[in-house]
């Protein structure tokens, strides 16, 4: 151990004395390390939102296609499609997007009274009463683009051309900012008639299957019985999200295809081969008793300090890029075009496999491609490597 | 203290750029004895030497350091018996740029179980002994040739050898210089140690002080 302390005392003392190439190791490797890490800590957020939506989510909704357009469903659909064997409850839902002029957002409207789902919890205020009406309860960012808050008034443009005003009764707080962002709750009666849906409508209708194992055999079910109708289940739609986010992030990574081939390049130059000054170096320190074993130390410790360095500058500089700044280099790729708007900021999560795909990535080829050509050199006589 | 019997050392043996640097050279070098290797350059005095310091390996013929047949010991056994027995003085003196000259002369020791601090402390007293104290922070690039060559002496002479091995060490200096570097050679035979030097320099082989003086000339010993 001591020994290794010692030969850590030389290394750094080596590194400094060529600090400015190693400078630029530490840029290059440091901004390769930023790329990836960003677009994995991103791409992995997005889809710990996604799990967090799709929490508490139904199992399976139905709703009407028209000419392959999503359409109003009538609410006929759910009585005969509650005959069908396993299926427990069926449930209208009324929402749709709305899209604010002043301030240039789009919200997703929601009927509904009590909470939505389980997983929801308000900030302040409550949950709207059965029969309230004129009330509303806001996501964050809806609030914040509003500038509004409990007791504020939104004002919302029907479809009749009428204006209806309805009064902040409760902020929601989430785990997943994702899932009530750009949400607006208001009563079920209200949204109908701003929407203007009709009372037999709805806009989609919630499936309730008892044996969470049946759900594909009674989508397929619904599917035969009314080809009209579209079942989606929430497997269906955690897939589509997890390929979205893996494409995307495979497409980024692929834009920045140039920074990863430099790196190759630097890691290849140190794998090929060692410089005639280097070369020297080690023959010196053979010379005057170093054994291979000890050049070998020297040159994982020199390496070790140097990816390990740089593996932390680029992993910060990602996780504050991400967390802190809106992922601002990549957000626009990865979020892509239809993806919430008020902004949101992503909750900090990590996965330890990324970490260690990075390290396998980056760290690991590095040291390696730092001892394999030292030990080339180490295992010649000193006599041979000295006289170049 | 040294014994080389028919010693041959070849290059790149079997390609075209082969050279016979050392042949069949057999020679005994006395424990605390002063022994200079002369002749011209390209006559093996360099790898003559390199083959007693343990720093390659004869092709052919035994060297025996001590009571030890080196000439066919795995790598890391010679590597320690380079370490504990032989001081290297270099003709370009071949220390490390950029580092100062304490650490210069503690890098023998980096390696070893010795205590960082009593590392410290015993290449103060080498740098102290050569008059380097007051350069010993200084970066080694920085100082003079006389200087340089003093600090690959301090280096040779941290791990305590028995066996001091110079390789055209007034090569690269003056008059006044050289006989100053010849007077610590001189120093050290007379503390007991075995000083062996590799010159075409008349300045050090013309000396009362040399017991042995062995001519090299095409890789053959010259018979005396």
């Amino acid at each position: 151990m001591s020994k290794h302390l010692k030969i850590l005392e030389f290394v750094l003392s080596s590194l400094l004395r060529r600090k400015f190439k190693n400078l630029g190791i530490v840029a290059v490797f440091s901004f390769v390390v930023f790329i990836l890490a960003s677009i994995l800590f991103l791409t992995h957020a997005f889809k710990a939102e996604s799990l967090a939506i799709l929490e508490g989510a139904p199992e399976l909704i139905v709703h009407k296609i028209a000419g392959g357009r999503h359409d109003l469903t009538a609410l006929r659909y759910g009585d005969e499609i509650a005959g069908i064997p396993g299926v427990g409850r069926v449930l209208p839902r009324y929402w749709g997007y709305y899209y604010d002029v002043s301030t240039g957002a789009n919200y997703t409207i929601m009927g509904a009274t009590g909470s939505p789902r389980s997983t929801l919890q308000l900030v302040r205020g409550a949950f709207i009463e059965a029969g309230q009406r004129g009330v509303c309860v806001l996501g964050q960012g809806v609030a914040e683009a509003r500038l509004t808050g409990l007791n504020g008034i939104v004002p919302i443009m029907g479809a009749n051309g009428e204006l209806y005003r309805f009064q902040v009764v409760g902020v929601f707080t989430d785990p997943s900012t994702l899932l009530t962002n750009d949400l607006m709750l208001i009563a079920p009666e209200d949204i109908r008639e701003i929407f203007d849906i009709r009372p037999d409508m709805a806009t989609d209708i919630v499936v309730q299957v008892f044996n969470p194992s049946e759900v594909a055999n009674v989508a397929k079910k619904i599917k035969y019985r009314f080809p009209e109708l579209r079942p989606i289940t929430r497997t269906e739609i955690l897939r589509t999200y997890e390929t979205l986010f893996s494409w995307r992030s495979g497409l980024v990574i692929l834009t920045f295809v140039g920074a990863l081939v430099a790196f190759g390049i630097l890691a290849w130059d140190k794998a090929t081969g060692l410089s005639a000054e280097e070369k020297k170096e080690i023959g010196i320190l053979k010379a005057i008793g170093w054994e291979t074993s000890d050049i070998l130390a020297l040159k994982f410790w020199e390496g070790a300090v140097l990816s390990l360095v740089s593996f932390l500058t680029g992993l910060i500089a990602a996780y504050l890029h991400v967390f802190f700044f809106g992922a601002s280099v990549f957000a626009p790729a990865l979020k892509g075009w239809s993806v919430i708007f008020p902004e949101f900021r992503l909750r900090p999560t990590i996965d330890p496999y990324q970490i260690f795909v990075l390290i396998f990535l980056t760290v690991l080829p590095y040291i390696a491609a730092t001892i394999v050509p030292s030990w080339k050199t180490a295992i010649t006589d000193p006599d041979i490597v000295m006289r170049g | 203290m040294l014994h080389l019997e028919q010693v041959t050392k070849i290059f790149n043996k079997g390609k075209p750029n082969e050279v016979v640097a050392v042949r069949d050279v057999s020679l005994e070098i006395p424990r605390g004895s002063l022994s200079v290797l002369k002749g011209p350059s390209g006559s093996g005095k360099t790898s003559l030497l390199g083959l007693m310091g343990c720093m390659s390996r004869p092709t052919a013929g035994r060297i025996v350091v001590g009571e030890r047949d080196v000439a066919k010991l795995p790598e890391r056994f010679l590597t320690e018996v380079r370490r504990k027995t032989f001081g290297f003085i270099f003709q370009h003196f071949h220390l490390i740029a950029g580092i100062s000259v304490l650490e210069n002369v503690m890098l023998p020791l980096y390696p070893t179980q010795m205590p960082l601090g009593e590392i410290r402390r015993r290449a103060e007293g080498v740098v102290d002994d050569l008059g380097l104290s007051a350069r010993k922070h200084f970066a080694v690039q920085g100082l003079s040739g006389g200087e340089q060559q003093r600090v690959a002496i301090g280096r040779a002479l941290i791990n305590d050898c028995e066996v001091v091995l110079a390789d055209e060490p007034t090569a690269h200096l003056d008059t006044t210089l050289s006989e100053e570097l010849i007077g610590i050679l001189r120093r050290l035979h007379g503390e007991g140690k075995t000083v062996v030097i590799a010159t075409h320099d008349p300045l050090v082989y013309d000396r009362a002080f040399v017991q042995q003086v062995i001519e090299m000339r095409d890789g053959r010993i010259v018979p005396a």
